[in-house]
């Protein structure tokens, strides 16, 4: 187990030099003059230009320009934005509101998916479990934007039960419609995995077993078809928590809140090479560790899976 | 003395009355277009007390579905819609679930089918043996029952019944040991007869199985009085925990090492092993009808005899009823008492076993005895032969006198060794060791051994599947391994594969014709009309009709694709075909149909067989002479006949021993 881990974490480092390269690269394509575009509608005076190129490195080639930016963040020194400000005091101020976002949108979808996908999957055939078919067909097929801008309407205009926008500093009820609209597609996938695993595993032998044992119905629902439906339910939803911080973006500018989603749509806008590349390099972290989560949890759940 | 028993038992079961009755018993199962499909039409059987009554009958004949049904376990669209099953008296049709629970464990048990789906990947074997302790509310009375026990222990009060459950616990064992030891010594108990007895003490006192009752039994028969006997039992044997009581009934099913394998999980179990735990589970809750429904098909024939064997003592100590389903005849007839013949939904015979197999009335009974593998006693003689076609057997001779003259052997074996790196382990695992043999042209030439004995490495260094550690394959007295390019085609072309599952070995994307085909068309042999009418001549040979050319293998039954699999293995006009374990997995009447097809087409086209199998009964139709294999050596090689008639060595014996039914005599009319 410790040798699987640490070669798992050793694989962690080309991943790493891989992604920042490759991000790095594409900030780097991007069209339009940074610095230029720092003028506004003055003109340009070339002069400054050249000092504020000089003092970000952008007057060097791009792999020399790279190679500093890994040199600095190795020291954790990951620069400044063009505004002045350190890049690591943007981002300390972007993830809390996106990690609150993400965790509230994990915990609406891992309950209410699970609930639904259950009597969905022990009631096949139900007009109910139609009706959850259908709404979490609608909710995977639908855009986030839509239903984020439905939701906001409906909820917000409309009636006014929940706040229309979150602006900064947001608070619990300031997240809630955020929150469900982001979770809603991952819901409607649990909905329909726990669904499908539950009534394939109501027809395993081991459940007619238990049933011959005299066990009643409610202790075999629970002790051998839900406890082995949720298996790759749990392991879904421990990948789903870091896609749920880097997948913000749209609830995040929809809703105006300033996380890590808007944060990365508005660096991308200035150009700022810097702030893209850590904040993709820390969400790939993030990624990296839940997917490890998830392995070790596999093996606590499964005892089949056992890692050397 | 053994009949007296016998009759006094008859007259016991007379006297109480069947405990399982069925009557004109009818299921049904609902199409998707809503029509009803008669799985089983008035059938009628009933099981006495502590009878083994057999069902049998081929897949599909309703056997399993009424076994089901008795357990209120039919599966899918599958109910009841007429006659009766009674149980001990009370109807069971029409019960619910709920009630069925009640049932369920405690008065009917089940041992099913294959072990590998049967029991939750992600339990412990433990626990889920305690589900059914559990779920009968064996776990309450054990407390209360140790609790009651603790209380008299002291007390002067007479508990000397039979009924008495009160088991023996692990922390107690050594002291009961320690105190039997002082007391047989008292009792001058001494020599061989004192270690004749305490090992019979270390062997049945097993914590969680041994009664009291019987820990007190046992000290009177070494020789101690009946008070101090009871004395010892009732202080030390005083109720054992769920952990004891678990791991005692483990180890009833023959589980070694009970305590420990309780608390691993079932992928850490072989087939055989698991089947053990649910012999234990299907008894835990000690029922007066145990349902086995297969126990043991899916397993080798060795660990088969054995766990059948236990079950066998295990159910006759516990006087537990067992209604047994099987689809072979010889397995019935060797352990049941009574058979019941089903055959599409119909019980066509029922009667003693004996009565049934001797004198068969029904066809249906009349082919099963035909077709049991364990029953027929000698090698198939082909049609030819037989004398029906005088003039191709005259051919077949010459043909095979011509290739006599090239050589004797065409598969030649020698000094055949292969070896297989083991993961995290230094010493490399032998999986054949030294194996030398051949096979005689136009003979076939059985390897025989259990799952794990190398047999299938032989026969994939043969096909030149898998390359020697050492030792050579010869194939026309040229080394196998040495074949590239052109020669290996070619050698390709003469020996040709058929494998054990029908269902794996066909492409399902394939069209039947396709899959004849494509060795044709691989080789490059004829255009696309000549292979067309090859293909034909193929499916005639396998005595399949044309029509299944446009048809894919999933609409074909499992017979039906081993013979589209030999007729592809015949497609090029093979010297030598290597069948490994080809017959296992078809139904008996199948595998007397394909092995009957393999003998025809030996006899007309002088082929020769490496056959590969775990079944002596097999071998005994279908082959000349006979290699046994053991841990991958080679332990014993001789003709058929003779290694039947005298087997040498001590693992060949077992082997036949092994074979269901392989003692009884048949009155064939």
């Amino acid at each position: 187990m410790g040798k699987y881990l640490l070669r798992r974490i050793l694989q962690v480092i080309p991943v790493v030099l891989g992604t920042t390269l490759l991000v790095y690269a594409l900030v780097f394509a991007l069209p339009g003059d940074p610095v230029k575009a720092m003028f506004g509608d003055k003109p340009v005076n070339e002069a400054v230009a050249a000092q504020i190129r000089a003092e970000y490195n952008l007057d060097k080639p791009f792999i020399v320009q790279y190679l500093l930016f890994l040199r600095n963040a190795l020291t954790l020194d990951f620069g400044n934005t063009f505004a002045g400000q350190p890049v690591i005091d943007e981002i300390a101020r972007a993830f809390p509101v996106t990690i609150k976002l993400a965790l509230m949108a994990f915990v609406f979808e891992a309950i209410f998916g699970v609930v639904f996908g259950i009597i969905s999957g022990f009631k096949k055939g139900k007009w109910y479990d139609t009706v959850i078919l259908i709404v979490s067909l609608l909710l995977i097929s639908v855009p986030t934007f839509v239903t984020g801008f439905l939701g906001q309407y409906l909820l917000g205009v409309k009636w006014s039960i929940l706040p229309v926008t979150a602006g900064n500093n947001p608070g619990f009820i300031d997240l809630l419609l955020p929150a469900m609209v982001l979770g809603s597609v991952s819901m409607a996938y649990i909905i329909r995995l726990t669904r499908a695993e539950i009534s394939s595993n109501i027809a395993e032998d081991y459940v007619r077993t238990a049933r011959a044992k005299g066990m009643s119905n409610r202790s075999v629902m629970l002790r051998h078809v839900l406890r082995n439906s949720l298996i790759p339910v749990v392991t879904y939803l421990g990948q789903d928590i870091a896609a749920l911080m880097g997948g913000a973006m749209i609830s995040e500018t929809i809703f105006n809140i300033h996380g890590v989603g808007w944060l990365t749509y508005q660096s991308i806008l200035k150009g700022e090479g810097n702030l893209v590349v850590s904040i993709v390099t820390l969400l790939m972290l993030i990624f990296v560790v839940c997917n490890l989560i998830v392995d070790m949890l596999y093996a606590v759940l499964d005892p089949r899976i056992r890692y050397a | 003395m053994t009949k007296n028993i016998n009759e006094n038992l008859v007259a016991m079961q007379r006297a109480h009355g069947p405990l399982l009755e069925v009557k004109d018993l009818a299921i049904d199962f609902t199409t998707d277009d809503k029509r009803a499909v008669h799985a089983v039409r008035s059938a009628s059987f009933s099981v006495y007390p502590g009878q083994w009554v057999a069902i049998v009958g081929e897949s599909g004949s309703g056997k399993s579905t009424s076994a089901m049904a008795v357990l209120g376990l039919l599966p899918g669209t599958g109910h009841v819609v007429g006659g009766s099953i009674k149980l001990d008296g009370q109807e069971l049709t029409g019960l619910k679930q709920k009630d069925f629970d009640k049932l369920r464990g405690s008065r009917m048990g089940l041992v099913p089918q294959d072990p590998m789906s049967n029991l939750n990947p992600v339990w412990r074997i433990g626990t889920q043996v305690q589900e059914s302790l559990k779920a009968n509310g064996m776990d309450v009375a054990h407390e209360k029952r140790s609790a009651l026990a603790k209380a008299l222990a002291g007390a002067e009060v007479e508990v000397r019944g039979k009924d008495d459950e009160t088991f023996l616990g692990s922390d107690k064992l050594p002291a009961l040991m320690d105190a039997a030891k002082t007391a047989l010594q008292e009792a001058g108990v001494s020599g061989e007869a004192y270690d004749q007895a305490l090992a019979e003490f270390e062997r049945d006192w097993v914590p969680g199985s041994e009664t009291r009752w019987r820990v007190a039994d046992s000290l009177v028969k070494a020789g101690l009085d009946e008070d101090k006997a009871w004395d010892i039992a009732k202080r030390y044997v005083t109720g054992s925990t769920m952990d004891d009581r678990i791991a005692g009934l483990l180890a009833e099913a023959g589980l070694p090492d009970a305590a420990t394998r309780a608390r691993q999980y079932p992928h850490e179990f072989s087939g055989g092993m698991r089947q053990r735990a649910l012999i234990a589970i299907g008894l835990a809750c000690r029922p007066d009808l145990l349902i086995a429904d297969e126990p043991t098909s899916a397993l080798d024939v060795t660990v088969q005899k054995k766990i059948l064997d236990h079950l066998h003592m295990l159910t006759d100590e516990l006087g537990t009823a067992v209604l047994f389903i099987t689809h072979d005849l010889g397995l019935a007839a060797e352990r049941a008492q009574h058979i019941v013949v089903m055959y599409k939904g119909q019980v066509v015979e029922s009667g003693p076993s004996l009565e049934v197999l001797q004198h068969p009335q029904h066809p249906y009974t009349k082919r099963l005895v035909a077709a049991a593998p364990s029953l027929a006693s000698q090698r198939i003689i082909s049609a030819k032969e037989r004398g029906q076609d005088a003039a191709s057997l005259m051919e077949h001779h010459v043909v095979g006198e011509e290739k006599l003259e090239k050589s004797e052997n065409i598969i030649t074996v020698e000094h055949l060794t292969r070896e297989f790196k083991l993961p995290r382990k230094k010493e490399m695992f032998k999986a054949v060791d030294d194996v030398s043999f051949s096979v005689k042209r136009g003979t076939t030439l059985a390897i025989v051994g259990e799952s794990g004995s190398g047999k299938s490495t032989v026969a994939n260094m043969v096909l030149k599947l898998l390359e020697p550690t050492s030792g050579k394959a010869l194939y026309e007295g040229k080394d196998i391994a040495s074949f590239k390019g052109k020669e290996l085609l070619d050698f390709r072309r003469h020996v040709q594969p058929v494998f054990q599952n029908p269902y794996g070995s066909l492409d399902p994307m394939y069209s039947i014709f396709r899959s004849i085909e494509e060795p044709l068309r691989i080789h490059g042999i004829g255009d696309k009309t000549s292979r067309r009418k090859r293909v034909r001549e193929l499916l005639d040979m396998v005595e399949m009709p044309e029509s299944v050319m446009g048809r894919y293998p999933n609409e074909l039954s499992g017979g039906q694709r081993q013979r589209i699999a030999i007729a592809r293995a015949m497609a090029l006009d093979p010297d030598v075909i290597v069948c490994d374990e080809a017959v296992s997995a078809l139904d008996v009447l199948v595998q007397d149909q394909v092995l009957r097809l393999l003998n025809d087409l030996q006899a007309e086209r002088g082929l020769s067989y490496l056959f590969i199998t775990h079944d002596l009964a097999v071998v005994r139709q279908i082959a000349d002479e006979v290699v046994v294999m053991q841990h991958g050596k080679l332990v014993e090689h001789a003709t058929t006949d003779e290694v039947f008639d005298h087997p040498k060595m001590q693992y060949t014996r077992d082997l036949l021993d092994a074979i269901p039914g392989g003692k009884l005599q048949l009155g064939l009319d």
